[in-house]
């Protein structure tokens, strides 16, 4: 595939092929592009999330707490209600998250030096935690600009955490993906809105959406380069909506202890 | 472009694999396309997890499901891939019954009151006590001739285990036998039983172009709910199937249709007559509308011909036009118009409705209206409209009911309070037991069904649970110490659905039955038994021939094995693999009404054409002949076909009450009841006299909780806990309330004190509050109490030191009244008029 191409499709040609929810299928963006210059890698794991299947029903989270048994208060993926607009005419979006396997992961950046718990997996791009090594020290969780990190307290070496547990995260599924099995919250998802595969595999799923139509990513200009793309969510992008602010809600479980830390 | 519905082709096709020994697995499987589910990895250990497919039982929807066994303990629940219902998806909640499996505050040995009623005060028994006590009072009221003051009142019981356990108590010798559907929707049943006979609709979302929605919110929750919602957004991605959905709030439903429209509470009855006037006024009724008219009845003449019917329909209407219903609904005029021609034209569409519609004073009307605009469309069993539903037929070993099952008569309200309450009057039970007219029970049984917390009125609820001379007897059959059972006098610790057996046979939307059933996950937690298992030892201890079946294990397994299809596949032990079967071979059901009648069956021996209503009818006696169809006792029993101007036909068979076998939208029997016999305007009586700063409440569930049951699931807590009051600015403004102050709001029923959420996606002049929360037993994560049989042992729970939240929300029923529907006894759930102040 060719990823470092922008869209090659007008919005007429966009609009016939999709078919639905044209209303929200940016036509600008620009699909972000591999790092260029590095090593191509043979695999890079990435998922689409296509917002227009999403009702904000909440299954891909409890298909992941359950999946890590993840402890009360910490969340490895989720998903906002974002309100806008004035009464009558309010929208209210879904925005499903988890870790975007940044291609340059802040996070990875954060752990010490001589610690390097968390890190990028050459093989396939997926950002990992290390239990074993980590120190509990949370750099990692304060440097993800996506929030996507929380403290574990039941992981880890408590000598070496200093009862801290570790940092803990989506990872995409690796024990299930290993054995071809797609990740929980992709399994489960009712509207089909979450979708996995290999981007360097021009056959995939994945490929062949982030080619043939347009999406947009988290924080684009933090060159983070996630390897989560969105399809109907150019509203995260547009000035009308930050303007619009002033009259949005966003509502997420995660809101009421986004700075909770475990002690 | 490759489509979705392709890929999920593939997906399935690779699932069926799994059933077969081990998938052989390349090492470069994770290149590939990775296959949906029924396999599951230990995270820690990598370790393959054992799989085992079930059905769900969070819902009344009852998803299939497959369940993960890790060292004998459940970790994992997921969708059942080879669903023709779920298309292998699942919802939040049946994935976190985990969690209700090893709730801390399970009960898990049977429990006798030692203290007064609702102190908390426990011992623990033995089942042989606590059976032996059950026992003894039955055979006492047996021997007394009042086996009908033994009452059973269930709030969820289905399928095999309706059978068993119902069947049970027939056998007994009580017909006093209640559920709970009036605080469901059992207005729209009763609705559709009056119209086209038996209830339930499927809306074919795979088919549909259009969907005009009157207050459901089925992507959230739903009585069908994953089924159908994971259809209508696949619809809407993948063939840009639009959505109109008619709400006093945005909810999720509503924020996923092309428009929300909202409705001032309980006038959608206005908005579908005025939209039934369009389309007659317009004249698009012609055609399908007019094919399909020859099947309604809309006159009291049943001979009258379709320019006859289209005339009466159009006087009916005359004065419900778009301008009038704007007045009242405060919906614009113009909106109606042009969502009644985009319904009427943009074929096939499918009308939705739900509670939003029904739990009105006017709800039956609103279910009638739904019905007519479908049929003056020509939009209705067909594919891509509302369909009559389909569900598994299975061959249930018989339990022989006793010669007589005498009942108490309190099931159905008071006198008066609903003229055909085909599913029962249930929110008026506990009133009709403290007013004793017609008798109190000796002993109370409830099952899944915890009756102070999921009705209206729960201070009055409490009250009567409380006193012995009212109740003389209580016994809660429950898994969990709750906002009921903690006023019970024994509790009988049932299983979850997790380790119980089932066959199942909910509704499949793609209209070819889906045959399923629930295994268990693992064995009973601690001395927990299902109920269905211990009503056979109840029956040994009480001499009551139970059948063949020797539990219900046993009854599942014959039911499997003696159901044509399900046999011939393997039976048991194929649904013990696979936990799923449909005939590949069968066509979708469709069109149950048009199908000619033989004149050797309607001219057979025994068969009387009843003028009147132009049924053919097998009358039991010439006395019943004489008295005519309609006005004898459960004639429908003997219907057999309907004529109609162009010939005899199936129709719209009845099964709850004496309708014709037409689409019956001119009704006598309610026009016998002195109500409208055409779908007519009802205004709702407290909202005529509301002062200026009056507000409405409405109710709604989210799809993280089903309405009283789930807040003890830990991880639908930690999702959603606390429900403040959704308020419009503009209506907070007047009042002098801020987003997140603490408001009072006051009915004539009684009143809470909750918090203020304002919110730009509810229209003025209403509060909505939701279900779900504000517990006062249930357990630590729903009420931060923890019960009383749990002591101070965590059972392995390692998350409640870690709840961060102390909100636990607040519920609404204190306010809302236990009040009736006139015409089928619905609980009115939408009604309340409530004032509102800052505290």
């Amino acid at each position: 595939m060719s990823n470092d191409s922008g869209p090659k499709l007008n919005r007429r040609d966009l609009l016939k092929r999709i078919g639905a929810g044209s209303a929200l299928v940016t036509v600008a963006a620009a699909v972000p592009t591999v790092a260029q210059g590095a090593k191509k890698q043979e695999v890079r794991y990435a998922m689409v999330i296509d917002v227009r299947r999403c009702s904000g029903c909440q299954a891909c989270s409890i298909a992941c707490k359950t999946e890590f048994e993840v402890p009360i208060g910490g969340v490895r993926s989720w998903v906002e209600h974002h309100d806008a607009g004035v009464y009558p005419n309010v929208e209210r979006r879904m925005l499903p998250r988890l870790c975007n396997h940044c291609s340059k992961p802040p996070c990875v950046d954060a752990c010490p030096e001589n610690i390097n718990a968390t890190y990028k997996r050459e093989e396939d791009g997926i950002v990992v935690v290390d239990e074993s090594k980590c120190i509990g020290c949370a750099k990692c969780v304060e440097a993800c600009p996506y929030d996507a990190r929380f403290m574990n307290p039941f992981k880890g070496d408590p000598k070496l955490t200093n009862g801290n547990g570790t940092a803990d995260k989506c990872d995409f599924c690796l024990h299930r993906i290993s054995k071809g099995v797609a990740p929980s919250c992709v399994n489960t998802c009712p509207g089909r809105a979450r979708i996995f595969g290999d981007l360097n595999d021009p056959t995939s799923e994945v490929a062949k959406l982030v080619d043939e139509l347009d999406t947009t990513v988290l924080r684009r200009g933090d060159k983070t380069k996630p390897s989560v793309f969105y399809i109907g969510a150019d509203w995260i992008e547009s000035k009308k909506d930050k303007k619009a602010q002033q009259f949005s809600r966003v509502d997420t479980h995660r809101n009421e202890r986004s700075t909770h830390r475990f002690s | 472009m490759f489509n979705r519905r392709n890929f999920l082709k593939l997906g399935a096709a690779s699932a069926t694999t799994v059933i077969a020994p081990a998938l052989s697995l390349n090492a470069n499987a994770a290149k590939d396309l990775p296959i949906r589910g029924n396999r599951d990895f230990s995270p820690v250990t990598g370790k393959e997890r054992k799989m085992i497919p079930s059905a769900c039982w969070q819902c009344v929807t009852r998803c299939s499901n497959v369940g993960y066994v890790e060292d004998g303990k459940l970790v994992k629940i997921e969708p059942n891939i080879n669903s023709i219902r779920t298309e292998g998806t699942l919802c939040a909640k049946g994935q976190a019954a985990i969690n209700h499996t090893y709730d801390p505050d399970r009960i898990l040995y049977p429990m006798r009151r030692v203290g007064e009623r609702g102190e908390g005060k426990w011992k623990r028994i033995t089942w042989e006590e606590a059976l032996d006590e059950i026992a003894a009072r039955m055979k006492k009221n047996r021997d007394a001739g009042t086996p009908e003051k033994v009452v059973y009142h269930y709030g969820r019981a289905k399928a095999s285990h309706s059978k068993t356990v119902g069947g049970f108590f027939k056998a007994y010798g009580t017909g006093s036998i209640g559920n709970h559907t009036s605080i469901c929707e059992g207005g729209k049943w009763s609705a559709q039983e009056l119209t086209w006979g038996g209830h339930y609709d499927n809306w074919d979302f795979d088919n549909t172009k259009f969907v005009l929605n009157f207050g459901s919110n089925f992507l959230e929750t739903h009585t069908n709910h994953i089924p159908v919602a994971h259809r209508m957004l696949w619809a809407m991605a993948e063939r840009g199937v639009e959505m109109v959905t008619f709400d006093v709030r945005n909810s999720n439903t509503a924020a996923k249709s092309r428009d929300w429209v909202p409705v001032k509470p309980g006038t959608d009855l206005a908005v579908i007559l005025a939209m039934i006037n369009v389309v007659m006024s317009e004249g698009l009724y012609k055609g399908d509308g007019e094919e399909f008219l020859k099947y309604t009845r809309v006159t009291e003449d049943v001979d009258a011909s379709v320019a006859q019917k289209v005339s009466a329909i159009k006087a009916h209407v005359k004065g419900y036009t778009p301008a009038w219903a704007e007045k009242i609904s405060g919906v614009p005029a113009k909106q109606i118009t042009a969502l009644a021609k985009e319904f009427a034209t943009k074929k096939p569409a499918v009308l939705v409705s739900y509670r939003g519609l029904v739990a009105h004073y006017n709800g039956n009307e609103g279910e009638r209206a739904a019905q007519l605009l479908c049929a003056v469309t020509g939009q209705m069993d067909k594919p891509g409209t509302r369909m009559k539903a389909v569900g598994a037929g299975w061959n249930f070993p018989k339990i022989k009911p006793a010669k007589k099952t005498p009942k108490l008569d309190i099931f159905d309200g008071f006198p008066g309070q609903a003229a055909y309450p085909t599913h029962h009057v249930s929110h008026q039970v506990l009133k009709m037991i403290k007013d004793g007219r017609n008798g109190r029970p000796d002993m109370y049984i409830t099952y899944c069904y915890t009756p102070a917390y999921a009705n209206g009125d729960v201070q009055e609820n409490i009250d009567i649970l409380k006193d012995e001379k009212l109740i003389p007897f209580y016994v809660s059959v429950d898994p969990f110490y709750g906002d009921s059972t903690m006023y019970a006098d024994l509790i009988l610790p049932d299983t979850p659905f997790t380790e119980r057996w089932t066959a199942e046979d909910m509704v499949s939307p793609s209209q070819v039955a889906e045959f399923y059933i629930r295994q268990p996950f693992t064995k009973p937690m601690g001395e927990a038994r299902d109920f269905s298992d211990v009503v056979f030892d109840l029956g040994k201890r009480l001499g009551i021939d139970m059948g063949k079946a020797k539990s219900h294990e046993d009854f599942v397994r014959m039911t499997c094995d003696s159901t044509p299809g399900v046999k011939e596949a393997g039976g048991f032990e194929y649904m013990k693999k696979v936990g799923v079967w449909h005939d590949k071979n069968a066509k979708p059901q469709q069109q149950v009404y048009n199908r000619p009648v033989a004149e050797s069956v309607y001219k057979a021996k025994g068969v009387v054409l009843d003028k009147a209503s132009g049924v053919y009818w097998k009358p039991k006696s010439d006395a019943d002949a004489k008295k005519g169809y309609v006005a004898t006792k459960k004639a429908y029993k003997g219907y057999v076909a309907q004529k109609m101007p162009h010939g005899v036909f199936s129709g719209f068979a009845p099964d709850a009450v004496n309708k014709s076998g037409f689409l019956e939208l001119w009704s006598p029997l309610l026009k016998a009841k002195g109500f409208g016999p055409m779908p007519t305007w009802m205004a709702i009586p407290e909202h005529q006299k509301m002062a200026s700063d009056d507000l409405y409440m409405t109710t709604y569930k989210v799809a993280t909780h089903s309405h009283s049951r789930t807040m003890n699931c830990k991880y639908l807590a930690e999702v959603y806990h606390s429900n403040p009051a959704w308020i419009n600015p503009a209506t907070a403004k007047a009042k002098g309330i801020y987003d997140g102050d603490r408001i009072k709001v006051k009915s004539a029923t009684g009143e809470f004190v909750t918090k203020a959420q304002l919110t730009e996606a509810i229209m003025p002049g209403v509060i909505a509050v939701s279900h779900h929360c504000g517990h006062w037993a249930y357990g630590r994560y729903a009420s931060d109490r923890r019960a009383p049989n749990a002591g101070s042992d965590d059972r392995g729970d390692r998350d409640y030191k870690l709840k961060w939240w102390s909100d636990n929300g607040v519920h609404p029923n204190w306010a809302i009244a236990n009040s009736p529907d006139p015409i089928n006894g619905q609980q009115r759930w939408m009604d309340t008029v409530v004032k509102v102040t800052r505290v």
